[in-house]
């Protein structure tokens, strides 16, 4: 039987997602609908309150979305919703 | 009776994983009841509280299954009974939360005054306000308090005091009322938002959690789920200052970092080095630690719950700390055993003065409550010599193997049995 430990493998490591405002928002919205939350809903519950209990530890959600402040993430949402609206 | 000992003097030192917190599970387990669907519930602590309050579900009807990983089924669908007699609820403080379930889901319920940890009067005024609030009638009877309501309608609650107890049972029974309910000054701890977010899963529609303002829209109907409890800060916060105690080194594993910054923060005030991870806590000590000051608050304030652990602490810091206790009325008894063992405190109403000593000497001490135990395993692990902690059945409804986990850090603590067979745990891996 051939000996595999010889040869070149190729691992694949999952990429940590960038610490930019959108892919922690988007990483932590798949998270929480993948576990079965509504996650707009306990997105608005982290902005409001600050508890990462609102955000699920799965995906390592809970960690990532605290890698930015509320108020970064929430300048974030606002200047996109702003400039997305402001012509309509 | 179940004794622990203690041969103090070691060093901790390792990593420490927390179980799901205690606080949360008692409100989320009979939250279960509103649905006729079956719930999964994971990451439960594996402790008396959470099995006593399975039984308590299952006498009510419920089919429950506990296994000791910490993960519970329930199967409410065929409940009828809406009374939890004295035997039961006498066993458990949180008992209470079968009102506003049963409530919420029979518009009827008589649950036997609650039982729970003797640390001054705990009053229920203020749930009882919320039902009332709600449009039911609610009076206390031969022990018993019952609660009835043709239909309970949504309405603005304002809470006297900020009451982690109130807030939960009246969302418990506001989720299913018709309207709108209101809860101003609501409790903002953690659990509170466990709590919610279980009901939320459910199908229910709280908002709010976690700030003073909370929002019920009524539901018609909920359902099974499967959810995970957050981990026991109280448990981390526990394990943070046995690190610091015994001038250890110790990763806390499991944690959610920002539920401990009043921990954290005291710990660093009194010259311990505290390093936050994503979902850990490494707590560095070196020598004695500095004197400080403690208030409990609710949350986000000094946990009431850490207090006595706190003070253990403080028992052999550089200097005279005062802790004052603004949450419970009588939550000191534990002073009189540590001073047993060379504390110097001295206590007058709500303050208790603790002038640092250079070391504590083991002693047999009683546990008086739950976090009074948790004060008492942390002195007897500074102490020089052995501990023995009496009453070991108030420390086991809230910590989760706390010996195994002890052991593994490093610590030299076993139990010894009613027959005075000692009973010290093998560890067949490092991890």
């Amino acid at each position: 039987m051939k000996d595999n430990f010889q040869e070149t493998t190729m691992f694949k490591i999952e990429k940590e997602p960038k610490d930019t405002p959108k892919d922690i928002l988007l990483t932590v919205f798949d998270a929480l609908k993948e576990k079965g939350y509504d996650p707009i809903n306990q997105l608005v519950g982290y902005f409001i309150s600050g508890d990462p209990t609102y955000i699920t530890s799965h995906r390592n959600a809970r960690a990532i979305i605290r890698r930015l402040e509320r108020d970064e993430l929430l300048e974030e949402l606002i200047s996109f919703y702003i400039e997305k609206n402001k012509d309509i | 009776m179940e004794k622990l000992r203690i041969c103090g003097g070691k060093r901790l030192k390792g990593r420490v994983r927390v179980s799901g917190a205690k606080n949360a599970a008692v409100a989320i387990l009979p939250a279960a009841l509103l649905t006729e669907e079956t719930c999964i519930i994971d990451h439960l602590p594996y402790i008396d509280d959470v099995k006593v309050l399975a039984e308590i579900l299952s006498e009510l009807g419920a089919e429950v299954k506990l296994d000791s990983n910490g993960k519970i089924s329930i199967d409410a669908a065929d409940i009828k009974e809406y009374r939890v007699h004295y035997d039961l609820a006498r066993r458990m403080r949180a008992s209470y939360y079968l009102l506003g379930v049963l409530l919420g889901r029979f518009g009827k319920a008589e649950v036997s005054y609650p039982g729970g940890c003797e640390i001054g009067t705990r009053p229920i005024d203020q749930h009882i306000k919320g039902f009332e609030a709600l449009g039911a009638k609610v009076e206390l009877e031969h022990g018993v308090i019952k609660a009835y309501a043709d239909k309970l309608v949504g309405n603005e609650i304002y809470l006297d005091v900020v009451s982690v107890g109130a807030t939960i049972n009246i969302m418990l029974a506001s989720v299913k009322a018709e309207g709108v309910t209101t809860i101003v000054t609501a409790a903002k701890e953690p659990h509170v938002v466990d709590v919610a977010n279980f009901l939320n899963r459910m199908g229910a529609n709280v908002k709010g959690a976690g700030t003073d303002v909370i929002r019920i829209k009524g539901v018609d109907k909920l359902y099974g789920c499967e959810y995970t409890i957050i981990p026991d800060q109280i448990e981390a916060g526990t394990f943070m200052i046995a690190a610091a105690a015994t001038g250890g080194d110790v990763i806390v594993d499991n944690v959610i970092p920002k539920h401990l910054e009043a921990v954290t923060a005291k710990l660093l005030e009194m010259g311990v080095e505290v390093i936050e991870g994503e979902d850990s806590i490494r707590v560095i000590a070196r020598g004695r630690p500095r004197k400080v000051n403690i208030k409990t608050q609710p949350y986000p304030g000094f946990p009431t719950d850490l207090q006595q652990p706190m003070s253990a602490l403080l028992t052999i810091a550089e200097g005279t700390s005062i802790i004052t206790e603004n949450v419970w009325e009588s939550r000191f008894k534990h002073l009189e055993e540590l001073a047993r063992m060379g504390a110097k405190v001295k206590v007058e109403d709500r303050i208790a003065i603790i002038e640092g000593v250079d070391h504590l000497t083991g002693a047999p001490v009683v546990a008086s409550d739950l976090r009074a135990g948790a004060a008492l395993v942390i002195a007897g692990l500074i102490a020089r010599g052995v501990t023995e902690i009496s009453n070991v059945k108030y420390i086991d409804r809230g910590y989760e193997k706390i010996e195994e986990k002890l052991v593994r850090l490093g610590a030299d603590i076993c139990r010894v049995d009613s027959n005075g067979e000692i009973h010290r745990l093998k560890l067949v891996s490092s991890r």
